[in-house]
């Protein structure tokens, strides 16, 4: 029994002391809420009345952390809470600037390639890429003194093939790709034509002078007007802007770069949920189908041709699926007329193909969102919220105490020691959270710790009670602790419970700050169970045996030996 | 020859209240002074429905959509803001401008009716012009009216499953009784804490949704401390065919003292972030979780004596059970010996009395053969566990 108090007390102690040795020793710690430390946040709402999916909304969740994160701001925070997103950008006071840097559309374009580079090129400085110039899509003319083309198909390896099934070996693809006789349908061509004519014919000339002079990267695209280039260049800090109506240099999602002309086409060409990775051919690919119509179909089929005729407007034969300013995929185009399906093989790699068939549904079903609420909160306010709740919770602590030792006196030293447990275990777990889990400690998060206190002191004064009561019915002090333990904890399993159901409820059924707050309640309940059970437990039925608890009054109480001595004296 | 001794002596270890306060021999006849409690509440429950009819809550941005901005006070003027704020195009005579002074540093509170976002950013970058600051000692918060809506539309949804849950969870732990009182003084509390919002016109925010919310569970944690005394004691006295009221006052003297530490200990931190945090060092975030939570322990614990344990008594009191029991409430010296009874101390005292009075047949005998003592200075034989 003793043997176990003592395993169970040097357990926690070392388990404290081992977790505050690891948070230390790998530098975690606590990150703060915009409210403790400046910043700006967003939260964001689909535009109402209009349909979305659960899967659309996750998308603009992963987009709008590729933008902040290719931003560069420092532990940023996304979170999803049903359907509203809620972006927290620590230490960004530019209020347009995060409201730009939030905005995605979750639209999908279509735009055709112009031309592409390569980031990884032997000699950076001189590889110029030079996109096609010619009508006829074939030629591709080289531009400046050396000459190195880097068309996208070895390395990205997409290519779009319609038409004729692969072969043998897939696992039947045949029924998802329900390719078309070859050209000969007049029809679709002609709706696809008046798609394209509205749109500004481009057609890049090569040889004006490379002009990417804000880029950093090397790589240079030409063969664009000079205006394009100049767009591209201005977001080299991060994810470009996509404007669907002019040309512009995208990045591809490899790191490389691709000039594609105005947008022919949206996502919405794509039946809703069609998307689906298949391994195609020996390898993984995406099948999607094409809505019919000229909605669909007729979209489609127009910029097909536009790309496998290779014209002006789309001489490298590619066609481009943009999401949000980066090109997800641009496949090169092997049929002119599709029918029902399309299906885009390549070097996928098996989530390759689910993230590109993500997108393509997503596209099908693009989601507006719009910022609901946007809270600027400057830096020195937050310093100065932080310092005095830090102060007032210390000075809050310190009177409990004093106020604990006053009224238990030196067993109170159960209570400081308990409290050094449950704040070490606190600290570290907020901060392993903050590390791995991108949770942040919010103003209502201390105020929910703040409050914890209460609860937690609540544990020592419901169980130190019930030992008084114990002793004063002349229980011997060990005897007194033990059954004064059972009571106890009983008493507080039930009376956290609540606690608990409420943390729970709150935690799922809310947003933003009440979350967090919900949290930290939870967790400091969680956290003063178990240390009632394996701290508080052991200490006091060990000090109970020792001499530190036979005084004459402990905790100012009469113990049965002076009441006897006492009545034998009297009578 | 007579009775002497006074009531106090007579069994009570010790003199003082304060003592006896301490050692758990308090004999305080709660159910008696029930009608204060309930008197104070009824009070206070009216004037709230009076309040909320007649001006309502002071709503906050978060909950009626609109822009604020906080600006360094320093070197701006009330009337300077408004101009900027006409020169913008907004209308300078609906802004609220209020100034907020936190320990030494003054901060202007504007706030204006919904903007776009490149309004918002050019009022910001003028106001910084206007008080000689930089933009980035400028918080602004701007909010629409239906995210506002859905905040509370989720407070409220999520506040009604945790009563439905924490009801079942009482009715399955203790009774059902006992879940309607704690149900009721946790509403009782909410109804009271919105009231001095409303009393005062303190404005809600979100944060006061939270520390609402907090006060709702330390409530329920409290009142279900003194529930469990109640269980256990209902289980002790189930042989002596004691009234209710009888068991509650018992429980509530033993646990009275608990209730107050724990009261205190709770109140202490809170206090703490008022006074330091928001006070001294003018926080004013601080102010509006600090202010709310004050309030909510206190009547948190106020009610779980005052207003849940004469409900329990009243809901139970109805039971067939107990209706049968009925009687006259035991106070005063009876009422402690029914809180001490059991415990050998007690009974020692009683033996040491009677030693003392031995030579006086008369009080030995008839009156004290049907005190309530004598029923009770022993634990009655345990009964089986009845299946929870």
């Amino acid at each position: 029994m003793q043997r176990k108090l003592v395993y169970s007390l040097s357990g926690i102690l070392l388990l404290a002391v081992s977790l505050m040795a690891i948070t230390l020793g790998a530098g975690f710690y606590p990150a703060l809420g915009l409210d403790l430390r400046g910043g700006i946040s967003v939260t964001l709402r689909p535009v109402t009345g209009q349909a979305f999916d659960e899967s659309s909304l996750d998308l603009a969740v992963e987009r709008i952390r590729e933008r902040v994160d290719s931003f560069g701001v420092g532990e940023p925070e996304i979170l999803r809470q049903e359907d509203a997103i809620v972006v927290n950008l620590p230490g960004v006071n530019d209020q347009q600037q995060a409201i730009d840097l939030v905005n995605v559309t979750g639209k999908v374009y279509l735009r055709p390639v112009i031309g592409c580079a390569n980031p990884v090129t032997t000699d950076p400085v001189t590889s110029i890429v030079g996109t096609a110039t010619t009508t006829g899509g074939t030629a591709t003319t080289a531009v400046g003194n050396t000459t190195v083309i880097n068309l996208p198909t070895a390395t990205t390896g997409v290519s779009a093939t319609s038409g004729s099934t692969p072969t043998s070996g897939a696992p039947g693809p045949a029924r998802r790709i329900n390719s078309v006789p070859p050209t000969t349908d007049p029809a679709s061509t002609i709706t696809s034509g008046t798609t394209l004519a509205t749109l500004p014919a481009t057609p890049p000339t090569g040889g004006t002078a490379p002009t990417d002079t804000a880029s950093s990267d090397t790589t240079v695209v030409t063969g664009a007007t000079s205006t394009t280039v100049a767009s591209g260049a201005t977001t080299t800090t991060g994810l470009p802007f996509s404007d669907p109506a002019a040309t512009q240099v995208l990045p591809t999602r490899d790191g490389g770069r691709c000039q594609v002309g105005p947008s022919g086409g949206t996502g919405e060409v794509f039946v809703r949920d069609s998307a689906a990775p298949r391994i195609i051919g020996g390898g993984w690919g995406v099948t999607v189908d094409l809505k019919t119509g000229g909605s669909g179909e007729g979209v489609w089929n127009a910029l097909a041709k536009e790309c496998f005729n290779g014209t002006a407007t789309c001489p490298s034969k590619q066609l481009a699926i943009e999401l949000d300013g980066q090109i997800q995929s641009a496949p090169t185009v092997n049929a002119e007329n599709f029918t029902g399906s399309v299906q885009i093989t390549g070097n996928f790699t098996k989530n390759e193909a689910t993230k590109l068939a993500q997108v393509m549904n997503s596209g099908a079903l693009p989601i507006s969102l719009q910022a609901e609420a946007v809270q600027t909160v400057s830096a020195t306010l937050g310093k100065d919220s932080l310092r005095a709740a830090l102060i007032a919770g210390a000075i809050g602590v310190a009177l409990v105490l004093a106020f604990m030792f006053a009224y238990y006196r030196r067993v109170a030293v159960v209570v400081l020691l308990g409290l050094c447990v449950s704040g070490t275990l606190v600290y570290c777990i907020t901060s392993f959270i903050s590390r791995f889990y991108n949770g942040v400690l919010s103003l209502a998060g201390v105020a929910g710790l703040i409050v914890s206190i209460g609860v937690t002191i609540d544990s020592y004064v419901v169980f130190f009670e019930r030992l008084k009561d114990e002793i004063h019915a002349g229980r011997s002090i060990r005897n007194s602790a033990q059954r004064g333990f059972k009571a106890a904890f009983h008493t507080i399993l039930v009376a956290d419970s609540v606690s608990l159901i409420g943390a729970a409820v709150l935690w799922y059924l809310s947003v933003g700050a009440v979350r967090g707050f919900a949290f930290y309640l939870g967790l400091s309940t969680l956290i003063d169970v178990f240390v009632a059970y394996f701290f508080t437990r052991p200490a006091v039925l060990l000090l109970a045996r020792s001499k530190f608890m036979s005084g004459k009054k402990i905790m100012g109480i009469k113990t049965s030996a002076d009441a006897n001595q006492a009545l034998g004296a009297s009578s | 020859m007579t009775e002497v001794l006074t009531p106090e002596t007579q069994v009570s270890l010790h003199r003082t209240a304060r003592a006896r306060l301490y050692h758990g021999e308090t004999r305080v006849d709660f159910m008696g002074r029930k009608w204060w409690g309930i008197g104070i509440s009824a009070a206070l429950i009216v004037a709230t429905i009076v309040s909320l009819l007649a001006q309502g809550l002071n709503l906050g941005l978060d909950f009626n959509g609109g822009v604020q901005w906080e600006v360094p006070a320093a070197n701006i003027t009330d009337a300077q803001a408004r101009e900027v704020l006409s020169a913008n195009g907004l209308n300078a005579d609906e802004a609220k401008i209020v100034t907020v002074s936190a320990s030494g540093v003054e901060r202007l509170r504007i706030q204006a009716a919904e903007q776009p976002a490149d309004v918002r950013q050019k009022v910001s970058a003028a106001l910084a012009t206007a008080a000689k600051v930089d933009i980035e000692d400028i918080s602004s918060n701007s909010v629409t009216a239906s995210w506002g809506e859905e905040i509370t539309d989720k407070a409220v949804r999520a506040l009604v499953i945790f009563v439905i849950l924490v009801a079942l969870f009482i009715a399955w732990r203790f009774e059902w009784a006992m879940a309607l009182s704690a149900i009721a003084a946790m509403l009782h509390d909410v109804l009271i804490s919105v009231g001095i919002y409303s009393i005062l016109q303190l404005e809600v925010t979100p944060a006061t949704v939270i520390a609402f919310l907090t006060i709702l569970g330390f409530s329920l944690y409290d009142t279900i401390v003194v529930f469990d005394k109640v269980d256990e004691n209902t289980a002790r006295f189930a042989g002596s065919r004691l009234p209710y009221d009888d068991v509650i006052n018992v429980s509530m003297n033993q646990v009275v003292m608990r209730s107050l530490n724990t009261s205190l200990a709770a109140v202490l931190p809170v206090l703490s972030l008022l006074v330091v945090g928001a006070g001294l060092l003018g926080a004013i975030s601080l102010r509006e979780f600090a202010l709310a939570l004050f309030v909510g322990l206190v009547t948190g614990s106020y009610s779980s004596i005052f207003i849940a344990s004469p409900l329990l008594a009243a809901v139970k009191g109805q039971t067939p059970k107990y209706k049968a029991m009925r009687g006259p409430r035991a106070v005063g010296v009876d009422l402690e010996r029914l809180v001490m009874g059991g415990s050998p101390a007690a009974r020692r005292e009683a033996q040491r009395l009677r030693s003392a009075r031995a030579g006086d047949a008369a009080a030995v005998g008839g009156a004290s053969a049907n005190a309530p003592e004598a029923l009770l200075t022993h634990a009655p034989r345990p009964r089986k566990k009845k299946r929870r």
